[in-house]
Formats: structure tokens, sequence, C-alpha cells
């Protein structure tokens, strides 16, 4: 199919939209029940201790408590961990961070619920803590976990970094640092559950993916596949939080034991608590470019802190170092990162994995450069961005779809236009006005492993078609973009296209919505299905119409001879031909990108089969006297390789601007301070700047009609911009997140503009 | 009925109500739990959100920081008011064709917010919207599909009228 689509490309109405606007969708909170038990756990409180008892019976003894649980009742194995297995759903020998849960009560209210938790009596043995990740990896630091501290940790090295310096003329070496941060979904996390008539634990949750959590609950329980089914009910938001096991154990092992419906509701203070974060990371980084402002060499070494358990901790500390030269083609590098185990809170996925803070790094560099060599910013981006056929710090030669160019390009006109026109035009007193870049790339995809999808099409004899995937749609809205792929390719309106999403009981596995993958993976998965069905259909069509098969196409719902529609056969009457025949009208696609594992030595490989690319233009005032920094527009490129529902990829990047506004100027999440929504902001209507969203299309050819994938480049290129802008307003650089009033206005003093009026 | 628990009449969503329940409820816990109107969302309970908000007698109100016992005698106006699947509000249709769903969970508060605004004001200033759903949290969207969602509808009022 050439050129005109019919599905792709447009930006139909999203499914779920409906249900939404009117109140009807049934969250996890929402889904009747009868008259569920409620569930709660009891968290430790202590950063480092050994259990040495738990009594339960005080709590028991309450009217309206029906059970109390702790690791002795875990039926299965009590270690969960998509990457690895470290994480007990409940404490047994000791705890390592103060949201580690001990207990978990069952009551009829709410209220009875919190008074058993207060009943139930742990002794513990307090141990060393350790909260600094540099301190963890000491020999004689206290062990969070027997094996050490050190979880992981990746080299990645290519070429002869020592003698490229010896070549630069410019050498910047800095430290950057980066806070926890939250994923403040505005929905916390939930679940509910109960037992079928078959004895199947039903399972609904709030999730980023029900398969995961299906194999995990089997495993922490020890049953048989068939007898846990996990539904993914209508989910709040994500953001990486949501790929956890927040809820879904603690909902299982309740029903495993009481055969009776159970709910949790985290209030908002748990879901802070006791949800993942995002890692702070410290990232030391030396780079260094020649007289024309062209990188020669990086050198750094990153340590992300994945608190108590590693969560998708792998995850960041891989993701991190292969990210570290931005988009910039490096030929010598030399770069370490460690994941390491403290006593904080976990740490796990959250929208980049790693990528945000390793951007803000290389970010800054480049401009110190620039600064450095008396070069323009984005010329040297220019003169540094890859393109096809160069070598990325892992070794993989890029043949196709690099859009960082078109995307730099794209926000020229406007940077032009700010340098000239607006920090140029005199600001009100006390008022600097800076503008700043930021760049990025991201892998699509896990890192150099197998990360597949599945996804079923399948004909009714009434030639009616359904797409059964296992893809949680979190509000990104994938299965509107993936009814509109299996529509594309049936020639079918997308709405026409039944679905049946994130039910383990009815489809097959999807993997995880994370890493910006499932337009990519899950796309190519549910076209290959697709293709599968449409081509059995063109081969009765061609029985039936005696044509050749090329002479074919689809529209509404029928086959017919291109140029002569009247010539035609309806799908119902090709499903009844192709069924008498014994043929199948339930097509299985699969999907799993080319990689090559990175070698563990050097990190060299092939860790995506694609990358995204996206350039961000920022405008920032910053106020002297206050530090307040107003940023007034940012202009996004986004390279998506195809944007399937172009409202959605901007939706996308709107969204991406604004959590990227929050990590760049105001969220930081303090361990055992930040307990509510009071002490943590998330930006508002009211924060937002103007934002011009530029979609970039470099088709990728392994791409469902292109695409590639834009839910985590939307926010990666914000903060960089942000902070690049106000290092120009200021002429003072902030080394770590977020710039708040403190930092900006520390750096104005330093910068000497803070001279109120006498 | 317990010393402790309240009876109340109201309107809810053009139709009289009463309801019983514990003198310490919360609106939004007698519109939830009590009521079984289950599109009024919990994102904080204290008010930092706006995932709860309602309308009373013409005020969009956070529920949850409000008492139950407040509503009597008031008018109140839920999401489950305003319209359905089939025939959607014309502030419901123009979040849906501008976009502006996308988790969703934000949504019912942010129509009540904007609901209250274009009742009282129904060619608002962009300054005049953002003042009005500056309470309302929304973690996917970044705001600007819901800012065209509004202006759309608040045009299309004006046209209509
Ligand atoms: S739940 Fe009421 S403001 Fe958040
Ligand atoms: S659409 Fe998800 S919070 Fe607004």
């Amino acid at each position: 199919m050439t050129g005109a689509h019919q599905a792709i490309g447009k930006s139909i109405e999203r499914v779920g939209a409906r249900e939404k606007v009117t109140g009807r969708a049934r969250y996890s909170a929402d889904i009747e029940l009868g008259a569920p038990l409620v569930l709660k756990a009891l968290r430790s409180g202590r950063p480092h201790a050994e259990i040495l008892a738990i009594n339960t019976e005080k709590a028991l003894r309450i009217k309206g408590v029906a059970a109390v649980f702790t690791a002795m009742d875990i039926p299965g194995k009590n270690l969960t961990g998509i990457i690895l297995k470290d994480q007990p759903i409940l404490m047994g020998d000791k705890v390592r961070s103060i949201a580690d849960p001990v207990a978990l009560v069952a009551a009829e209210t709410e209220t009875t619920a919190e008074q058993a938790l207060k009943a139930i009596e742990v002794d513990y043995r307090d141990l060393p803590p350790v909260f600094d990740p540099e301190k963890a990896m000491a020999e004689d630091a206290p062990k969070v976990h027997a094996k050490g501290n050190v979880m992981v940790s990746r080299t990645i090295r290519r070429g002869d970094v020592g003698s490229a310096f010896t070549r630069c003329k410019s050498i910047i070496e800095k430290t950057y640092r980066t806070t926890f941060i939250e994923h403040n979904t505005i929905e916390p996390d939930a679940g509910a559950g109960f037992v079928d008539s078959d004895g199947t634990l039903v399972i609904y949750a709030s999730t980023q993916n029900p398969h995961y959590d299906h194999k995990d609950v089997v495993t922490l329980l020890g049953l048989a596949d068939e007898k846990v089914r996990i539904i993914q009910a209508a989910t709040g938001g994500g953001f990486g939080s949501k790929l956890d096991l927040n809820v879904q154990g603690f909902i299982g092992l309740a029903l495993y034991h009481l055969r009776r419906p159970v709910r949790y509701v985290y209030t908002r203070e748990e879901a802070y608590l006791g949800t993942a974060k995002r890692h702070p990371l410290s990232m030391r980084m030396k780079t260094g470019a020649d007289e024309n402002g062209r990188l020669l060499a990086m050198q750094a070494t990153i340590i992300c802190d994945t608190g108590a358990y590693a969560s998708y901790g792998p995850a960041v500390a891989n993701r991190a170092p292969v990210h570290a030269t931005g988009p910039y083609a490096i030929e010598n590098v030399d770069i370490r990162s460690y994941g390491v185990y403290t006593n904080n809170p976990f740490c796990g996925a959250m929208r980049g994995f790693g990528t945000p803070q390793i951007a803000f790094a290389h970010e800054s560099q480049i401009d110190l450069h620039a600064l450095d060599l008396g070069l323009d910013p984005l010329a040297m981006r220019m003169l540094n961005a890859h393109r096809v056929g160069s070598t990325t710090a892992t070794g993989q030669v890029f043949s196709a779809s690099v859009g960082i160019g078109d995307c730099l390009r794209a926000i020229q006109p406007h940077y032009d236009e700010a340098r000239k026109g607006w920090t140029a035009a005199p600001a009100a007193p006390y008022k600097k006005r800076g503008v700043g870049i930021g760049a990025m790339w991201y892998g699509i995809g896990n890192t150099g492993v197998q990360n597949p999808s599945t996804a079923r099409v399948e004909m009714d004899r009434d030639g009616s078609v359904t797409l059964f995937t296992g893809c949680a749609d979190i509000g990104q809205g994938s299965s509107t973009v993936l009814s509109q792929i299996a529509a594309e390719i049936l020639g079918l309106a997308p709405q026409a296209v039944r679905l049946v999403t994130a039910d383990t009981k009815f489809t097959t596995n999807a993997g995880a919505t994370s890493a910006s993958r499932q337009t990519y993976i899950s796309g190519n998965a549910v076209k290959q299905a697709a293709e599968q069905l449409a081509d059995v259909l063109k081969t009765e069509a061609m029985n039936k119409l005696r044509v050749a098969k090329s002479a074919l196409m689809f529209d509404g719902g029928c086959a017919l001879v291109i140029g002569q529609p009247d010539q035609c056969v309806s799908f119902a009457e090709l499903a009844k031909r192709i069924k008498s025949k014994g043929a199948s009208l339930s097509w299985q696609g699969y999907f799993d990108p080319e990689t090559v594992p990175l070698d563990p030595q050097t990190g060299q490989g092939v860790p995506y089969a694609t990358y995204a690319f996206a350039a961000q233009l920022a405008l920032v005032t910053v106020d002297v006297l206050t530090g307040e920094v107003a940023v007034e527009r940012v202009v996004a490129a986004h390279d998506v390789g195809k944007a399937i529902h172009p409202e959605s990829v901007i939706g996308q990047i709107c969204g991406g601007v604004a959590m990227g506004l929050g990590f760049a100027l105001m969220e930081e999440f303090e361990p055992g301070k930040t307990l509510s929504m009071k002490d943590y902001h998330i930006p508002t209507c009211a924060d937002m700047p103007e934002v011009v969203p530029i979609i970039v299309e470099s088709p990728e050819p392994s791409g469902p009609f292109g695409a590639k994938g834009v839910g985590e480049p939307a926010l990666i290129p914000t903060a960089p911009a942000i902070l690049n802008a106000i290092a120009d307003a200021l002429g003072v650089r902030l080394y770590a997140l977020p710039a708040n009033l403190e930092r900006v206005l520390a750096a104005s003093i330093a910068a000497g503009h803070f001279k109120p009026a006498p | 009925m317990d010393a402790s628990s309240v009876r109340i009449r109201f309107t809810l969503n053009g139709q009289p109500r009463s309801a019983e329940f514990p003198a310490d409820t919360t609106a939004l816990k007698l519109i939830r739990d009590v009521l079984k109107l289950k599109g009024t969302k919990e994102g904080c309970g204290i008010g930092e959100c706006g995932a709860c908000t309602v309308i009373v007698d013409g005020k969009a109100v956070n529920s949850c920081l409000m008492l139950a016992a407040q509503l009597d005698g008031r008018t109140v106006q839920t999401i489950e008011g305003l319209g359905s699947p089939e025939a959607l509000h014309p502030l419901q249709e123009a979040f849906v064709k501008e976009h502006a769903v996308q988790c969703g969970f934000c949504t019912p508060g942010l129509l009540m917010s904007t609901k209250a605004l274009l009742d009282i004001n129904p060619a608002p200033t962009r300054a005049e919207i953002s003042k009005a759903i500056a309470g309302n949290l929304c973690r996917c969207t970044g705001y600007r599909h819901i800012f065209a969602s509004i202006e759309d509808a608040a045009h299309t009022r004006k046209e209509q009228t």
C-alpha cells in the first residue's frame, strides 16, 4: 500500500474516550464487587532492621478483621521483580526501607483495617542504614542485600579516550545530580478481585503489564497458570510506576486464603510511600571537543540509587550509559554505570529509564563546549548529530530513520527568531531572558534483550473482526493505534474492529507498556496478524472473483477488484467459504525487534532496533530577585517515524513537556518528608508554557507504517532545554535538579544579578 | 438511626434525593460509596488534585473537603448528570473531539470545573479558563487539548445562541 492510508495518520476518536467523559469507565476503585474486604499493609517505618517477631493476635481479635497475613502465609515463592527477583511482598526476616510491608490486613471496613494495623506488634532489631549510594559501594558499608550493594554495573568502551582527549581543544568535566521523583499518576494504585465459580482468582488492577503480573502472582501463590486471571481495569496513568506488583500480589494472597471479594486502593500517602520512584543519578561526565566543536571523547561514571530493591533499576543502569553520548556521534567513549542498593525507597521505571537524567548531563556539556569554543549551541549539535551511516557508542551503525538532524532543523527558525527578537528585546526590570536547547535519542524497547509482543486477529463467520491484544492502554492511546493498524490492513473503519485487551484469559502476552515500545512492537505484531488474515481472505477472493490476488483490495468489509468495485465479495461470504475449507480465520502475530546483546566487557552490541529522536527549544524568563523561572514557550520537534494518530502524538508531546517542566523546576521527592500532595508539586495548567509541537517523520523501515514511539521521548529534552535557557539567562549554570527557587536565586546572586533597588 | 448519623435531603442531578450516613462522611464518600456514583474520583483526599470536583449550588467544589451533611437542601451535580455515551453534553463532546482525554482519571473533575465556569461565563478568556481549572491536576495531557476543548465548547455555545 503506498501513499494514501485510510486509517493510519488520522486522529480518530480515541477508544474509551466516551466512557471516560461520562464517568462510566471503571477504574479499580469503581468495580462493583458486593461488599469486598478492605486490604491494607503495615509498612515498617524504619529503614533497615531485622524482624524478630510479628504478633498479630490483638489485631485478629478486633471485630471485623477477617485475617492478618505475614510472610509465613505465602504459599509460593515470596520474591518478586520483573528483572531481578529480590523483593518479597511481605518481609520475613528483615526490612530494607521505611516502605517495606510486613503484614497485610483484610477487614470489613477501612477504619477497622486501620485499627488492626495499629494493633499488630512487630519486634525489630535496627541495623545501620546506608542512604548514600557512593557510601553503599564501599566494602565495609552495611549490606542491604546479602549479595552486596552493587546490583548491576555496565561498561561501554570504544576507541581510545586517553589519546582522544589529547587532541581536544575544549575539555569539560562536571558532575550532575538529580533527585527522587514521584510519578504522581492522578489515580493512586488500586486493584480488586474475587474468586470465580471455577476457583480462578480474578484480579482487576491498575497496571501496565497484566501478563507479567500474572507470572509473578502464580509464582507467589504456587498456582497453575489457569488459576489466576489478571484483567487490566481502566488505568489512571502509569509512567512506569504501575509496572511493579504494587497491589496485585496482596489481592492474590487474600483471595487465595479467604475466597471472597477484596479491594485494595492506596491512599495518595501510601502511593507516595510504597511505590517506585525515579532513580536519583549522579553523573560525572568528562567530554572533549576539537576546535571545530566536534566531540571526540567522553568519559563518564554514572551512579544510580535503586534504593532497597531492583524493580526496573537494572534497566535504568543499562540504559543511562547507552544513552550517555546523547544523539551525537562520539568515537571514543569510556562509560561506567552502577546500580546500587541503599536503604532508600525502591526506585524503578519512570518515563525514560535514566535517559531524562543523562540528557541533563550531555546537553549541559555540549552547551559548555559551545561557550568555551565560541560556537553556536545549535550549530554544534548539528555538527555532531547522528546521521545514517554514523556509529553509536555501542558500535551500532545507523542504516535508516535518524531524524535528529531534521528535528534540529525544525527548531532552527524558532531559535533564530528567539535569539534575534526575544532575548534581544528589553526585559522587565530584574528579569532576564534566556533560550536553551535540549536534544535526545531514545532506543525503542528493552536494552539488548528480547522483548517480543504477540497479538491475534480473528474473523467471525459474519465477517466481523476482533483484535485480541495483551497490550495495556494506560491512557497513551495504544488501543486506538492498534485498532487503526488492523483496520488499515483489512480496509475497515477502526471503529469496526472489536477490541479485547489486557486480559490474561483472552489475550496473549504483548509485553509491558513501557520503553515506548507498544506502537512499534505490538503494532508490528498486530500488523502481522492482520496481514495473515488478509492473505487468506485475498486467496479466497481470488478463487471466487477469478482475478490475480494483486488485483484485489479491501473496502468496507468486502474484497473487490481494483478499479471494478462492482466485482466484489463480502467478508461474511469469504469467512464462510474459508471455514468450510477448514482453513483458519484466527491469526497470531509475533514481533521481536532485532537486537544484539551488549558485550559484558565492552558494552558493544545493538541494543535497540530503532531510535526516536527529538529536539526542544525553551524560552524562559528568570526573576533575578526571587529565583522564579517562567517558561514562556517550548518548541518541541519529535521524530516518531510515522504518526499513526497525530493528535495522540501531540498529546504525548505536551504531556511530556509538562512532566519535563516539573522535573526541571519543582519536583523533588524527599523520602520520609514528602508525605502527601501538599509536599509535592506537579505542574498545573497555570505553569504551562505555550507549546509548539512539531511532528517529524523519518520512517523506520521495520516499523508498522514507519512508526517508532514517542511516550518517553516527549519528556526527555524538556529539562535540559530549560536548564540551558536558565544558564543562558543568568550566565551561571546549575548542576543539580530541580532548579527550584533557592537554587536559581543562589545562582542569580553568584552571577551578581541580585541587586535590589536601594 | 444511630446518634451520630445524619439524614439530609438534596437535589442530585436534577432529582430529589435523601440519604442517611455517619456524621463524619465526606461528600465524596457519600457520592461514591453511599450513592454508588463512581464517576467522581478520589486522587488525594485533601483538596490538592481536583479529581473529586462536583458542582454544589452552581459552584465547583472539592467534594473530599466537604462534609456530606453540608449538602442538605442544596443542589448537586456530578459527572453522571452531564450526558451519556449516546448523548454527550456539548462539553463532553468537545473533550472527545479535541482528544483531551488520556487516562481520563482527571476528566470528570475537569468537566465539572469547566461546566461551573461556562454556566456563569459562557465566553471565558484563556486566563479565566486557567483560573477555573488550575486546581484540577492532569499528569497526562500537559493541558493543551483541555484548553482547546473548553475554548471549542465555549465557541460552540456562542454559535448556538
Ligand atoms: S480528591 Fe479531592 S482534591 Fe484530590
Ligand atoms: S488524562 Fe490522565 S490525569 Fe488527566
